[in-house]
């Protein structure tokens, strides 16, 4: 109850905040109909939803959580394989690192037009998008991960005559999982604005969440514009949540920082 | 992979182990050897190098010269030789992420379960193997790094200062229960400490070493009975022993 208490507070102070602004911009309610034009309330969010625009807003969820989640599974295969790869050899570590740096660094939305050029507006350049920004953070704790190992533990493991593998799967991957999943608990976040972002450039199809709600702010549908953006706020916190509880039942019993 | 006729009775040999780190010399010519059954301990100041002798011993550092040899068969770069060996880590370099049981078979054989659970009794864990390792007192950590070393049955066993970060009263009770230890298992046991008295009371023979570049002062046989007890440490002629071990540290013998 204790720790409610501050959550109620902040919850309530959105609110208020929310009612104040829609009931203080000047042409907010001008429309032909009454509904808001800038910022619904919150009692009169649901207001603009009909039955094709629910059925858009479904569409578009399903494409945009597809591709999160298939990017998302591919960047953490990707991530996890870069960086035992660059744990492995010193030469490729070196030879990547700035590169992976620079992909980084540039901002995915001047990479997603040239990459629906190349690879056509499909569901693959959706997943390519979503991969190019989130495996990075997982690459570079996995790599961080496995050099931190102890050298006394790397000694049990010499000693009793381990294979590379068998150090890599019983000792490094386990000593490394902590740092894996704080990499993880980042790109959740990273993937799900991915695949929100690469839609952008989808002109042609079904569109996902991102194009859907440029629709929304074209057509000055605040309502429809408001869930959508909530939808996906939603789906980044589930990541978000699917994450924290992986390390909850795989690192907390054991782990201590 | 050489094999060289070991003289009967000898675990472990090192011959004449010099080791540098760059330019900075820390090993100077040492030669011992550990018989079948026997603990030998060896003394010396911190910095002396006694951790790299250790190491070559393992194989897990080559020496820039000299061999060590292990029941016929020379020790080398990530190589242990023909017998097992085992080691026993200062800090107990246990898995975090294994729970004691799990710990305590990691090294062991798949079919030796039995001695697993043996071990886990003898060393009083039996009652915790479902905990984690952050969950045990420095004790009982040291005790399963100790039971998972032995569930591989070693022929010689190496230890780096093993119960040099236990308060007194544990390092005594360990002492005792890895004196019971050995002479259920019979390895042949080097053990690396700074405290002369653990070495006086569980040692067959201790080496005393000097400032890097370490090399072997003094060889002290220990003439106490086995099994010691704790009443020994008491004894003037305990007291004698250990002053001597400290004269030879302290270059004044």
């Amino acid at each position: 109850m204790k720790r409610l208490v501050p959550a109620l507070v902040v919850l309530a102070s959105i609110v208020g905040g929310w009612y104040a602004l829609a009931y203080s911009l000047d042409n907010n309610f001008a429309s032909s109909d009454g509904s808001a034009l800038i910022i619904p309330p919150p009692h009169r969010l649901f207001e603009g939803l009909n039955g094709p625009t629910v059925e858009r807003i479904a569409d578009a969820t399903q494409i945009s959580l597809v591709t999160a989640v298939v990017g998302f599974v591919l960047a953490a295969f990707v991530g996890v394989v870069l960086g035992v790869a660059m744990s492995w050899s010193r030469s490729l570590a070196s030879g990547l690192w700035p590169w992976l740096i620079a992909l980084q660094v540039t901002p995915i939305i001047v990479l997603t037009p040239i990459i629906v050029r190349v690879v056509g507006p499909s569901f693959a350049a959706r997943v390519l998008v979503t991969v190019l920004i989130s495996f990075f953070p997982i690459a570079s704790n996995t790599l961080f991960g496995l050099r931190s190992v102890p050298r006394a533990l790397h000694d049990v493991f010499t000693l009793a005559g381990a294979s590379r593998m068998r150090r890599l799967v019983r000792l490094q991957l386990p000593a490394a999982s902590p740092s894996i999943l704080a990499g993880l608990r980042v790109s959740a976040g990273l993937a799900v604005i991915g695949s929100i972002v690469g839609d952008f450039f989808f002109t042609r199809g079904t569109p996902g969440l991102g194009r859907l709600i440029t629709y929304f702010f074209l057509d000055t549908r605040a309502g429809p514009m408001f869930v959508t953006a909530f939808i996906a706020s939603l789906i980044g916190l589930a990541f978000f949540a699917v994450v924290v509880a992986a390390n909850r039942i795989f690192v907390e019993p054991w782990h201590r920082p | 992979m050489t094999n060289i006729v070991a003289p009967s009775g000898v675990s472990l040999r090192a011959e004449r182990v010099s080791h540098a780190f760059g330019d900075a010399a820390v090993l100077h010519d040492v030669s011992l050897e550990v018989r079948r059954g026997e603990i030998v301990a060896l003394v010396g100041p911190s910095g002396c190098g006694k951790t790299t002798l250790l190491r070559a011993c393992a194989g897990l550092l080559a020496p820039t010269s000299g061999t060590v040899v292990s029941d016929g068969a020379h020790i080398g770069n990530g190589r242990n030789g023909n017998g097992r060996i085992g080691f026993v880590f200062q800090e107990s370099a246990l898995l975090a992420w294994r729970r004691v049981e799990g710990n305590a078979r990691l090294l062991a054989d798949p079919g030796d379960a039995a001695l697993v659970d043996r071990l886990l009794a003898a060393t009083g864990l039996a009652a915790h193997r479902t905990k984690w390792p952050h969950e045990l007192s420095g004790g009982m950590k040291m005790r399963l790094s100790l039971a998972r070393t032995l569930a591989a049955r070693p022929d010689v066993l190496l230890l780096d200062e093993p119960f040099g970060a236990l308060d007194q009263i544990t390092r005594h009770a360990l002492h005792d229960e890895f004196a019971a230890l050995h002479a259920e298992h019979r390895f042949a046991a080097l053990m690396v400490t700074h405290a002369i008295d653990e070495a006086a009371y569980l040692a067959d023979r201790v080496f005393v070493m000097s400032h890097a570049p370490g090399s072997i002062v003094a060889e002290i046989t220990v003439p106490f009975a086995r099994p010691r007890r704790a009443a020994l440490r008491f004894s003037p002629e305990f007291a004698k022993l250990c002053g001597g071990i400290a004269r030879h540290l302290a270059g004044t013998a």
